[in-house]
């Protein structure tokens, strides 16, 4: 297992460095300049300008690659151009915040998308499998932008249950929790829709297989044959939907972000790409793309866990 | 099973627990003390610089207000009066011998730099205030250096400083520059050295009436109450801005009670809305930001004044007002814009020197046909992503089609848009900003000085300096309007109309001031702001 995390690794390295230099030079060929994300319209020519060298923004392009490349294998990510923090800082405290609002989707999206898969499954052509169908539709096709503003309208700004700006920190996890739930929700319900059409449609294609038939024709009861017999070699293509999920919410959890004021990678991204700040976008993209391939080599093991075929290849 | 399920359950909870506990990094805001906690949230998603010289946003003008304090400082709710901040007095101009101006402030022996990371709390002297001042006019470490170029700072002792001026200027131009906006707000030197740059643009140490405490990036900003305020202990036990971009958030935000004042929408209706309902009380106030067309008189086509003319008679002030509405938006007459800063022209005024044009379709359709172009020409126009630029664009768009223009809009990023018009892209700009005085205005876009901003080409270098020069207030303020009047005659320029500023807070907030206007763009909390039961 070490030997094929290793090799997983080693693969992710070119893919980190074709990354780092793609976005590297898009950035300096799109318009725009940090210097005056920082100086606003007030600025005098020279001021920009003598922002633009201390930034290092005068030095050839090619100067600036290299310096940037040297300061990465250092471990260095460099400071962001516009706050003058550390990119790493900036992305050390807004990670956290993505990481359990992916997480806590995620385990929405399982715990709902799961059983509601499976039921529409069991119950093809029914009511239910209508009923789950439709609301299933209903959750892809509307935006999570404005599920969160409908929740925050009669959840919070009405009822007064949960609070509308969702940025409670981690010193108190009870609050955290409690600010977390709506944006959880707004972005677990979409992703609910997606793992409830997966599971429908994996558990059709499992159901009627020989060994489920044969498992019900030993007279097991329905329940055991579900889960044991169905479910478990179903759930590999649902681990695989849902490392893809991961990867997305990671970065593309913007929206929800952004409704409900909460910090996150997403929303950092964008306001870098805004601002042209070049050094923290691309210690964003790093950080990205060992996600990515984290996230990847984690989808990998549990595959070998539930299908245990995998483990032989 | 059972045993299945106390291992799920198990499992979750500790998922649970060290999501929970991933980050005791992000300390939380919290009174220290009784006093309340007033939360503000700003329209901007995050900061950019707390550097008060280099701070341009609104959202960092806003903590740097309450971090820092000017020599002098607009009056808290009215940017009209300027009085003595640090210094004791506000002071007089003596003309020198050399031919230059000196202006010597008394500064008040009672103000103390807030402790920061790297150093103590220290009563501040003379040395801070000429450090400071040097570091507004050195344009490696402010964005406004311009205003100050060829000042020259003296330390007399330890609670003087003598600002020495080449040329002699009026109140008007040099008290402004000294007051609590862009390069006048005094930091303290040796919070700045033990901090350095970078570190200071993130840990903000003055004088002002709040301390910073914290900033969590894209969450919000914290600062406390200074005690030790020269003014007094502030009735807030602190002030929390909050960075969220987004209208809705805000809004309902305010409405379940967790935010006490927000940027609200430039817009009547919305003003109209808020108040109406009762809940919260929108307040509309200034200093307004001037929004001017600038036509730029070196290109291919207005080049010819009749071009220039005709562009003029075709817009209407009345389209681009009614974009926000009163009393949301009001109708400038005049470059530099009427009602905000001295040295503008009233509508009679306007009419009187007969540059108050309003729109005459048909002459303007006559005149572009005098100059050659009946069948009209196209510009390609870039504009803003923000909605203050792009509706105007369009409106404008709408009203050059009368008259043939045809006019294709390129819609980038702000900073883009900023950088394109600044490189000569547009041959008419919009251009949307408020400055602390009339010859800023003039300055900054009608001389060569301005360099990249002097986006009509159409320069009055020794007029602005005359004026500026000018040490009587009434013949400045006169001279100011006869360069407005010139701008107007001369179709380089066309003053449309100024945007206030929209707050929306609780009832229970209370400023501890009228608000009539307050030029760093948000309602001024000091040491008498307080949160009533």
């Amino acid at each position: 297992m070490l030997r094929f995390i290793f090799k997983r690794l080693l693969l992710g390295i070119p893919t980190l460095f074709a990354v780092l230099t793609i976005i590297f030079l898009l950035m300096r060929v799109a318009p725009g300049d940090p210097a005056y994300a920082v100086l606003g319209d007030y600025a005098t020519d020279d001021a920009v300008a003598a922002l633009r060298t201390q930034m290092g923004l005068d030095k050839p392009v090619w100067q600036q690659y290299l310096d940037y490349l040297g300061g990465i294998l250092q471990g260095d990510l460099g400071d962001s151009l516009v706050t003058r923090q550390p990119a790493w800082i900036q992305i050390r405290t807004v990670l956290p915040y993505t990481l359990e609002l992916t997480a806590a989707a995620i385990v929405i999206a399982l715990a709902i998308g799961i059983p509601a898969g499976m039921l529409s499954a069991v119950r093809r052509n029914t009511f239910v499998d209508y009923f789950v169908r439709v609301i299933s539709l209903a959750g892809l096709s509307a935006p999570a932008f404005y599920i969160g503003l409908l929740l925050m309208y009669f959840l919070s700004a009405k009822a007064g249950w949960f609070p509308a700006i969702s940025t409670a920190g981690f010193d108190d996890p009870l609050e955290n929790l409690h600010a977390l739930v709506l944006p959880a929700i707004t972005l677990g319900l979409v992703e609910t829709a997606y793992v409830t059409r997966m599971t429908r449609s994996v558990m059709l294609n499992v159901l009627s297989d020989d060994y489920v038939r044969t498992a019900r024709a030993k007279g097991l009861p329905s329940r055991m044959v579900m889960v044991r017999h169905a479910l478990r070699p179903g759930l590999v293509p649902i681990v695989a939907l849902t490392g893809v999920f991961v990867i997305g919410l990671i970065g593309g959890s913007v929206l929800t972000e952004e409704v409900f004021a909460r910090p996150g990678l997403g929303k950092l991204m964008v306001g870098a790409t805004t601002r042209r700040d070049y050094t923290l976008l691309q210690a964003i993209m790093v950080v990205y793309a060992l996600i990515i391939v984290l996230v990847n080599i984690l989808v990998d093991i549990i595959y070998t866990l539930v299908d245990p075929r995998m483990r032989k290849r | 099973m059972t045993h299945r399920r106390t291992r799920t359950i198990s499992f979750l909870s500790v998922i649970l627990l060290a999501l929970t506990a991933i980050g005791p990094l992000f300390g939380s805001v919290s009174a220290q003390d009784d006093r309340p906690v007033l939360v503000h949230a700003t329209n901007s998603g995050d900061k950019a610089t707390f550097d008060p010289h280099l701070a341009s946003g609104t959202q960092d003008r806003t903590v740097v207000d309450m971090v820092f304090n000017g020599l002098l400082r607009f009056k808290p709710g009215d940017a009209s009066v300027i009085e003595a901040d640090l210094a004791t007095e506000v002071p007089e101009p003596v003309a020198e011998a050399d031919g230059t101006q000196s202006w010597t402030f008394a500064l008040r022996t009672d103000a103390t730099c807030h402790a920061s990371s790297a150093t103590e709390a220290y009563p501040l002297t003379a040395d801070d205030v000429v450090f400071s001042l040097q570091k507004s006019a050195n344009s490696d470490t402010s964005g406004v250096a311009g205003d100050y170029a060829g000042f020259e700072f003296v330390k007399v002792d330890d609670a003087t400083v003598k600002v020495v001026v080449p040329t002699p200027l009026g109140p008007a131009v040099f008290l402004p520059k000294f007051a609590n906006y862009g390069g006048g707000y005094i930091i303290c030197q040796q919070a700045y050295e033990a901090l350095g740059a970078d570190g200071f643009a993130n840990e903000p140490i003055g004088t002002g009436p709040f301390k910073f405490s914290s900033y969590t990036p894209q969450t919000s900003t914290t600062l406390v109450a200074n005690d030790d305020y020269f003014r007094g202990a502030p009735k807030l036990g602190g002030v929390e801005v909050r960075y969220i971009a987004d209208n809705t958030a805000r809004d309902l935000g305010l409405e379940s009670g967790e935010l006490d004042v927000i940027n609200g929408l430039p817009e009547a209706q919305y003003v109209e809305r808020i108040n109406q309902a009762g809940n919260q009380i929108a307040d509309v106030f200034g200093v307004g930001e001037a929004v001017w067309l600038n036509l730029d008189i070196t290109n291919e086509y207005l080049q010819d004044p009749l071009v220039r003319e005709a562009i003029i008679l075709a817009v209407s002030r009345e389209n681009h007002l009614a974009l926000a509405g009163e009393p949301v938006a009001q109708g400038i007459f005049s470059i530099v814009p009427t009602g905000i800063v001295p040295g503008a022209l009233t509508q009679e005024e306007a009419q009187a020197a007969e540059v108050d044009f309003s729109q005459d379709i048909e002459r303007a359709n006559e005149l572009m046909a005098e100059a050659g172009y009946a069948d009209g020409f196209s510009l390609t126009l870039v504009t803003s992503e923000q909605a203050a630029y792009q509706t105007q664009y369009t409106v404008l768009q709408e009203e050059l089609a009368q008259i043939g223009i045809d006019v294709e809009l390129e819609v980038v990023q702000h900073a883009v848009m900023h950088e394109q018009i600044r490189a000569g892209s547009n041959a008419i700009t919009i251009y949307i900003a408020y400055r602390p005085s009339a010859d800023t205005y003039l300055t900054q876009f009608f001389t060569s000085t301005g360099g990249s901003t002097n986006f009509s080409q159409f320069q009055l270098d020794d007029q602005v300096a005359a004026a500026r020069a000018e040490t009587d207030a009434e013949a400045q303020i006169e001279a100011w309007q006869q360069l407005n009047i010139e701008i107007l005659q001369n179709f380089a320029g066309f003053g449309l109309l100024y945007t206030n500023q929209v707050y929306v807070r609780q009832p229970n907030v209370d400023y501890g001031h009228e608000l009539i206007s307050v030029p760093q763009l948000y309602p001024g909390y000091n040491e008498t702001t307080t949160i009533t039961e």
